[in-house]
């Protein structure tokens, strides 16, 4: 069930991992399509919210091409429904997500990522 | 223009009663006059209040998202006897003069804390023959409704007569009927027992409602539980729209047995594993958000007691830490505990 709204939020946070720990790498993953309520308030409202560049890598690899590589001033309902689609509608149900830093591997299982960390990793 | 609006509230959770209210109003935009510039005066042990609102649908809004309004009523006249009350009624005539003619009516007369036998309800109705209504009485969908509530005394552990201090009331309240609270019969629809999907901890509907109330919860807004557990909170925040992000150290909470996670289950029960944008594994006081500002509220029921006491990773005492060699050696038994875990 992880959406990429949620991969463009979640960073790596094992211990000493500060720098280019953002986004994570998706690995071996299996997307579903589930259709979702189009809410265009919502999808601007989060506009600002989102790190631009990370979403549409992720879109661009999971197949997706459909978002243009820079935000543009204008945002018109085709860009809100085209993001609505890449936030929302896209799941990733199995795979992992890889730190590119330190290279620390999040397991995704029915769609729950398992961001826990071992004892060695948190300080 | 204020008018005012009597509020009947339900017999629960009273100091709730308040906070639900104002917080009903900020999502709304709603401008309520209270009675006493400072809320912290306020009795909010008496189940009557009289308000101030700009006009009928500002109440009717209230009572839509509220869930411990009973009812709303234009407010016409309180006293302590029924002389005062009538003196008021004709002295607010201008705000039921237009339903004199020709308006089917009835009349509800409560108490509470005490039931008015039927002989001297029908006395109170009569009583108010001077306002001299031509319109139809019909019993069955009348126009309007005038009800009438007499407020008596806590009386729970006394021994007494079944009609023991019948007419001793400490104030009685006059008003017409402008919409019954709808929201609270959200109460049932959340009712743990009737959900596929629960835990030991699980919070009572009740709670978790005027919770959920107090995150302004709309469409379009981004709330999160980072102690999500069974997601009793996320399902009636998820209700009133918003979309709920849930997060818990222990995974097993949120999954259940069956490959579909339970949280999912049961919010597809109620129309809403939609808005249940994604739930997430981690321990909260080391979370791998990102920097930025990402949700618009946050609400929980953090762990406590001992039936769901607080758990963290990592130790208490750092001076018991293992070696790394000896960690080393234990992790791969680690992975092995962990991919139980992540079943």
């Amino acid at each position: 069930m992880v959406r990429l709204i949620t991969h463009n939020l979640l960073a790596c946070h094992a211990k000493g991992c500060t720098t280019n720990n953002f986004p994570l790498q998706l690995k071996d993953v299996t997307i579903e399509l589930r259709e979702a309520e189009f809410n265009p308030d919502f999808v601007s409202g989060f506009l600002s919210r989102l790190e631009w560049t990370a979403l549409v890598n992720a879109a661009k690899e999971l197949g997706d091409t459909s978002l243009p590589p820079e935000l543009p001033d204008m945002v018109d309902d085709d860009l809100l429904k085209n993001l609505h689609h890449v936030l929302l509608e896209i799941h990733i149900d199995e795979g992992s997500m890889i730190c590119p830093n330190c290279g620390h591997s999040y397991p995704i299982s029915n769609g729950i990522p398992n961001m826990l960390l071992a004892e060695h990793e948190i300080g | 223009m204020v008018s005012q609006y009597l509020f009947v509230f339900a017999q629960a959770h009273d100091e709730f009663r308040i906070p639900e209210l104002l917080s009903a109003a900020e999502l709304h935009k709603i401008s309520i006059t209270f009675p006493e510039e400072d809320l912290s005066k306020l009795d909010v042990s008496r189940p009557f209040m009289v308000l101030g609102l700009e006009n009928e649908d500002d109440a009717r809004t209230l009572a839509k998202r509220c869930i411990l309004i009973k009812s709303v009523h234009e407010f016409y006249a309180r006293g302590t006897t029924y002389e005062e009350v009538h003196q008021q009624t004709r002295d607010n005539l201008a705000l039921w003069s237009r339903h004199i003619p020709d308006t089917s009516f009835k009349f509800k007369v409560e108490a509470y804390n005490h039931s008015i036998p039927q002989r001297r309800q029908k006395e109170i109705v009569e009583s108010f023959g001077f306002m001299a209504l031509l319109g139809k009485i019909e019993m069955k969908n009348p126009d309007i409704i005038f009800s009438c509530f007499e407020e008596y005394p806590d009386k729970r552990g006394t021994t007494r007569d079944k009609l023991e201090g019948d007419g001793k009331f400490l104030e009685a309240f006059f008003g017409r009927l402008i919409v019954e609270g709808t929201a609270r019969k959200l109460v049932k629809t959340f009712d743990v027992k009737k959900r596929s999907y629960y835990g030991n901890t699980s919070m009572e509907a009740e709670i978790s409602l005027l919770m959920a109330n107090q995150t302004l919860a709309a469409p379009g807004k981004l709330v999160y539980d980072p102690f999500i557990g069974t997601g009793s909170m996320a399902y009636t925040t998820a209700y009133f729209g918003a979309y709920v992000y849930g997060s818990d150290i222990d995974g097993r909470q949120m999954r259940g047995k069956e490959k579909k996670p339970g949280i999912v289950r049961a919010a597809a029960q109620y129309g809403v594993s939609q808005r249940i944008m994604d739930l997430c594994t981690f321990d909260v006081t080391r979370n791998p958000w990102r920097c930025g500002e990402l949700f618009d509220a946050i609400v929980t029921d953090p762990p406590y007691g001992v039936r769901a006491g607080a758990k963290r990773l990592g130790r208490k005492n750092e001076t018991h830490r293992p070696s790394e060699e000896y960690i080393c050696k234990r992790l791969s038994g680690a992975l092995q505990l962990n991919e139980y875990y992540t079943r």
